[in-house]
């Protein structure tokens, strides 16, 4: 008999017992439309956040055979995709019902989601990432073509599945190669086997992590694999377009960082010119392709992949800052992006239409909160300061200047410069522009206010006084380095 | 004349190409979808194929996985492509172009 | 009271704008007397200040340090010394001055002064804060209200100017970030053996870096680059030639109040930097950056006064005159003598306060008329008005407004007895002995702002009454209030300049004595 350490499962088992709750209520009560499933699924995020902070600081273990770690970094992550999905849930009640689709399957899904992330962050195994990543893609292939008799959901849905699919595919086969080469699946062994130079053929090893960093450059959307997100975000309903871009897409960086530097750390001088590649052609790709947008979700699409670009940048640096900065950008970037999804939601109408950005003119003279908030995401997600997006890229910038990639770093500060360009357009069409036609009434639900809110104060809050975070982030690095 | 791990290697790689190459240039959803299954299945023929080499079982637990996952992947895949025809009377994934690809 | 003057200087008005926004929107009064109440707060503080600052003592002063983000040695170190108590009084007078007026402006009167007193706060940030990051924050934090507010309540092309304005100003704040992170990473605080963005210690040389000292990047000298980069980052602020164009286009779409805070305050920002920037943490490449800081200079006076020679819009002839005035201010610094630099600093005060004048007085003929042609352009909307003259013989129509005008016309022209000539003065005989030939050319620049004055004011005040004019009202005492003051100061220290010179003349001595003692960099360096 081995012993289990309930700890090292407490986080995941709260959400997956979530997950068999809301599926119970879907069978007592099934006519309800989510209502009672939304209310449930918030108390229990609530719930699993609880559980990832009393859980923080602890010396990290893994158990379970070695499939599962319990360290900071897996809970930092936990916090990023808990907030992400509780900041969706507040977005998506009033979304729902004004689409229609109000149905607790909505809920269910998210959740598994979320316990497939939660697994990503905290797979000590290659297997169990495996298993996250499918876990989350195929409830996002639902979500993203939730409202199926919209055409537009159901092609993002059927790309995003074939994409996902086809990506999946070279991760295995990247998996299988490392497998082949190390002789195991499992990091930590991975990390000695590499360590001791216990690998049976090197060229098949670096094949197999070619392979993988194409199946999470797949998954964090980075040029030249990016190709899906800009249709995927369009045609996702607008709520599970924001819960897309900021909880899987930092669960994908929480297993990319983690086993590139942990396990694959001693081969950094073999893969850190791809990552330099990929982050370069992220950035630049994302923000050109940003510029020309008119439609607001596909240029937050193309900003998304562009966000992803920065993120590798810090992965290029694997140092100290450089972990910590990803981490904490992560972060700040669910905050700020759920925010300006949440505003889309809010100003949105029936139909999901009104996604124009030239449609915001006159916004923020006629709804001066919700004009006042999407001007303080969009200023942070251009990475200005005083706001979180701007201590982000600070930081990720100082990681790459420390472990001297110059150039790196001139790219992405001419890179965010381009982006306060489209960022600020945004801003023009609502404050500057004269609005065409009647004024549409914007009813924003309790929840979807508080969500707003919350977004809000996250993003000011974590670029004026990070010092907090910033330490959590720091707390996470020693489970890589 | 034995049959080397390497064989069963440059066959799963043969069939992992074959699969990439009818995912790149099928414009039917259905074929794209069956390629990615043989993609899938090469994958698994690597793993079985090193677990006999290292003399383990590991890659066969992970060869059960992939199994199972790709009967989810399959089974929610196939619904998104029906709601798909329903829709658009197509699954050319040239012709399903609302948005541009 | 020390320890607290600056911090409430910095963020009084962020109180005032948070206080505004819970006032409703259609209290349009009481939103201007808040602002008003905000400003004059700020002011009284600043008057202290005045008074309370130790002129003899070079060194900061009303230090505040205490850390913000321990993780990066970020901390909230602000202090003054001669440099920038000048400027701080200067803001505060400037943004006073600029509430009265903005009382004519009707349209989102609450957005307008929150944001007016949110760039309050960012400007007084700037110049006392003494720590690398906390600057940074402060300068961008400056942009954004400055850009909503000449996109908001700008003229015809508003968008384009404030867009080309925002980007402009970011792309020097890009290439200031990455100077701002070599600096740290190559600063070692002696205190704690870690790296620091206390500007204080990157001020001293004995903490820089082997690479900081004499390393290479990109195959060029590191000290020689890293200046460029600040320089380049404070040069688009200032404008130096060639990366002034954003000023003009600003210029003319920026509301009256907005123009008087951007070349009064914002463009001063710029040669701050540069003084308190590249001059006192790379003091050797400055020595070697010399000849082509007066070559900037010159060209900044010489071009901006031709340019101003011919406009045709009233505004975009004083934006002119603005980059004319502070290419007095690049060529006094260049000569690193005592005099220049006094002269230089006492310039910035002095442009501050006079081109706040010049722009206040067209705001007045603009408020009227809802024109500010000179002379009509070829492609004016109204066809028989092509080529006319705009105005003419306002003198007799407007006696108190043109007299007004004629004071600031002629401080801006450095009239013996007015302000400005004692600064450009100064300038000239700092730079004399050691850029000879280029301060030769610069007097040049005396010449020219001579002529595009007075031929402006000719065409403006003297010849014969336009008709069309008949019906302007002559300037009221709610515009005298804003431009009186102004003028006082003008007059005073043109013929009592001490209460300025004072204030700048220790520390500024102390600046001048310590670059003067680096020989530079060698000649091949670069």
């Amino acid at each position: 008999m081995f012993e289990i350490d309930w700890n090292i499962l407490l986080p995941s088992l709260v959400v997956a017992g979530l997950v068999l709750v809301v599926l119970c209520v879907d069978i007592i009560r099934p006519d309800n439309k989510g209502g009672v499933s939304g209310y449930l699924s918030l108390l229990g995020v609530g719930v699993a956040i609880w559980v990832s902070l009393s859980l923080w600081g602890r010396s990290p273990t893994h158990g379970l055979g070695g499939m599962l770690f319990l360290d900071n970094y897996a809970l930092f992550f936990n916090l990023i995709i808990l907030a992400g999905t509780g900041l969706t849930i507040f977005v998506s009640t009033g979304f729902l019902e004004r689409e229609e689709g109000g149905r607790s399957e909505y809920y269910l899904l998210i959740l598994a989601a979320t316990l497939g992330m939660m697994l990503m962050a905290a797979g000590a195994d290659l297997i169990v990432i495996f298993l996250g990543i499918e876990l989350m893609s195929i409830a996002l292939y639902i979500l993203v073509g939730f409202f199926r008799r919209r055409t537009d959901s159901n092609e993002g849905s059927m790309k995003y599945l074939l994409l996902g699919a086809f990506a999946t595919g070279f991760l295995l086969y990247g998996i299988a190669l490392v497998y082949g080469s190390t002789g195991t699946t499992n990091l930590r062994e991975i990390e000695l086997a590499v360590a001791q130079g216990r690998v049976y053929t090197h060229p098949m090893l670096l094949g197999g992590v070619a392979l993988l960093i194409v199946g999470f450059a797949f998954k964090v959307s980075a040029v030249p694999f990016h190709m899906w997100a800009p249709d995927v975000y369009q045609g996702a309903p607008t709520a599970i377009t924001g819960f897309m871009s900021a909880g899987p897409k930092a669960a994908a960086f929480a297993a990319f960082f983690r086993v590139m530097v942990a396990s694959l750390g001693d081969l950094s001088g073999d893969w850190s010119g791809a990552i330099w590649m990929l982050a370069a052609l992220t950035m630049t790709v994302g923000n050109l392709g940003a510029l020309s947008q008119r439609n607001i979700k596909r240029m937050l699409a193309y900003s998304s992949v562009a966000h992803a670009g920065y993120v590798l940048v810090a992965l290029v640096a694997a140092n100290e800052r450089g972990i910590a900065g990803g981490v904490f950008y992560l972060l700040a970037y669910a905050f700020m992006n759920i925010g300006a999804f949440a505003v889309i939601v809010a100003l949105g109408r029936k139909g999901d239409e009104n996604l124009e950005i030239s449609g915001y003119a006159g916004v923020g003279f006629r709804h001066p909160g919700i004009g006042l908030a999407m001007t303080l995401f969009m200023v942070s997600l251009a990475g200005l300061p005083p706001t979180a997006g701007f201590f982000g890229k600070f930081q990720i910038f100082s990681a790459a200047v420390e472990a001297g990639y110059i150039w790196l770093t001139v790219i992405g500060v001419l890179n965010s410069l381009v982006s306060v360009y489209f960022y600020l357009g945004v801003v023009v069409s609502m404050y500057m522009r004269q609005p065409v036609g009647q004024a549409h009434a914007v009813s924003m639900t309790p929840f979807a206010r508080v969500a707003l809110l919350t977004a809000s104060l996250g993003t000011l809050y974590i670029g004026l006084a990070p010092t907090s975070l910033l330490q959590m982030a720091r707390q996470t690095v020693s489970a890589l380095l | 004349m034995a049959v080397a791990t390497s064989h069963y290697l440059i066959l799963s790689a043969i069939l992992f190409s074959i699969g990439v190459a009818g995912v790149l240039t099928r414009r039917n959803a259905i074929v794209i979808f069956m390629c990615i299954e043989l993609m899938l299945n090469a994958v698994n023929l690597a793993f079985v194929a090193f677990a006999r080499h290292l003399g383990q079982a590991d890659g066969q637990v992970f060869v059960f996985f992939v199994m199972a996952v790709a009967a989810a992947e399959v089974a929610v895949g196939l619904a998104i492509i029906i709601a798909v025809f329903r829709n658009r009377e197509t699954v050319d994934v040239a012709e399903v172009n609302l948005l541009k690809w | 009271m020390d320890q607290w003057i600056l911090t409430l200087l910095t963020f009084v008005p962020v109180i005032g704008a948070a206080v505004i926004l819970c006032v409703p929107g259609e209290q349009k009064n009481t939103i201007r007397w808040l602002a008003l109440l905000t400003t004059g707060i700020c002011m009284v503080l600043a008057v202290w200040l005045f008074n309370a600052y130790d002129r003899a003592n070079p060194a900061m002063q009303f230090v505040v340090q205490v850390p913000w983000i321990p993780s990066f040695n970020i901390e909230y170190h602000i202090g003054l010394d001669g440099l920038s108590v000048s400027m701080v009084l200067l803001t505060a007078l400037i943004t006073l001055l600029c509430i009265p007026a903005s009382w004519s402006i009707e349209k989102g009167v609450k957005g307008y002064f929150a944001l007016l007193l949110l760039l309050q706060t960012g400007m007084q940030g700037v110049f006392v804060s003494l720590d690398f990051f906390l600057f940074y924050v402060f300068w961008e934090i400056m942009l954004l209200p400055m850009y909503f507010l000449i996109g908001i309540w700008g003229g015809p092309r508003k968008e384009y100017a404030a867009i080309k304005f925002f980007l402009y100003t970011l792309a020097g704040s890009v290439l200031l970030l990455l100077a701002m992170l070599a600096m740290y990473f190559n600063t070692t605080d002696p205190a704690t053996g870690e790296n620091t963005f206390n500007m204080l210690v990157m001020m001293d040389q004995a903490n820089h870096s082997e690479w900081l000292r004499a390393g290479t990047i990109f195959g060029r000298s590191a000290p020689l680059m890293l200046w460029m980069a600040m320089f380049i980052g404070f040069a688009i602020k200032v404008p130096l030639f060639p990366f002034h164009t954003w000023l003009p286009d600003a210029h003319v779409e920026a509301p009256t109040a907005i123009s008087v805070i951007l070349a009064g305050v914002l463009l001063k920002m710029g040669t701050y930097g540069i003084l308190r920037f590249n001059y006192q943490m790379l003091p050797d490449a400055s020595q070697y950056f010399s000849t082509l800081l007066a070559v900037i200079g010159v060209v900044n006076i010489v071009y901006g006064a031709f340019c101003a020679l011919a406009q045709t819009d009233l505004k975009r002839l004083v934006a002119y005159s603005s980059i004319s005035h502070m290419g007095y201010v690049i060529l006094g610094m260049s000569a690193f003598t005592v005099h220049g630099i006094n002269g230089a600093v006492f310039q910035m005060f002095n442009h501050g306060t006079i081109t706040a004048m010049l722009f206040l007085l067209v705001g007045v003929i603009y408020d009227r008329a809802h024109h500010r042609y000179i002379v009509f352009p070829n492609d004016y909307h109204e066809p028989e008005l092509r080529g006319q003259l705009g105005f003419g013989g306002l003198w007799t129509h407007m006696p108190i407004y043109g007299s007004l005008t004629m004071i600031a016309y002629f401080a801006a022209l450095g009239l013996p007895g007015l302000s400005g000539f004692i600064s450009e003065a100064l300038c000239f005989l700092g730079a004399f002995p050691v850029h000879r030939t280029l301060t030769i050319i610069g007097t040049l620049g005396v010449l020219l702002g001579a002529g595009y004055m007075l031929w402006a004011f000719q065409r403006l005040f003297m010849g014969s009454f336009n008709e069309r004019n008949k019906d302007l009202p002559e300037i009221n005492s709610r515009e005298i209030a804003t431009i009186v003051p102004l003028a006082v100061v003008v007059i005073v220290l043109g013929i009592y300049p001490a209460p300025v010179l004072d204030l700048i003349a220790a520390s500024l001595s102390d600046l001048s004595h310590t670059l003067s003692a680096h020989s530079g960099m060698a000649a091949n360096a670069f």
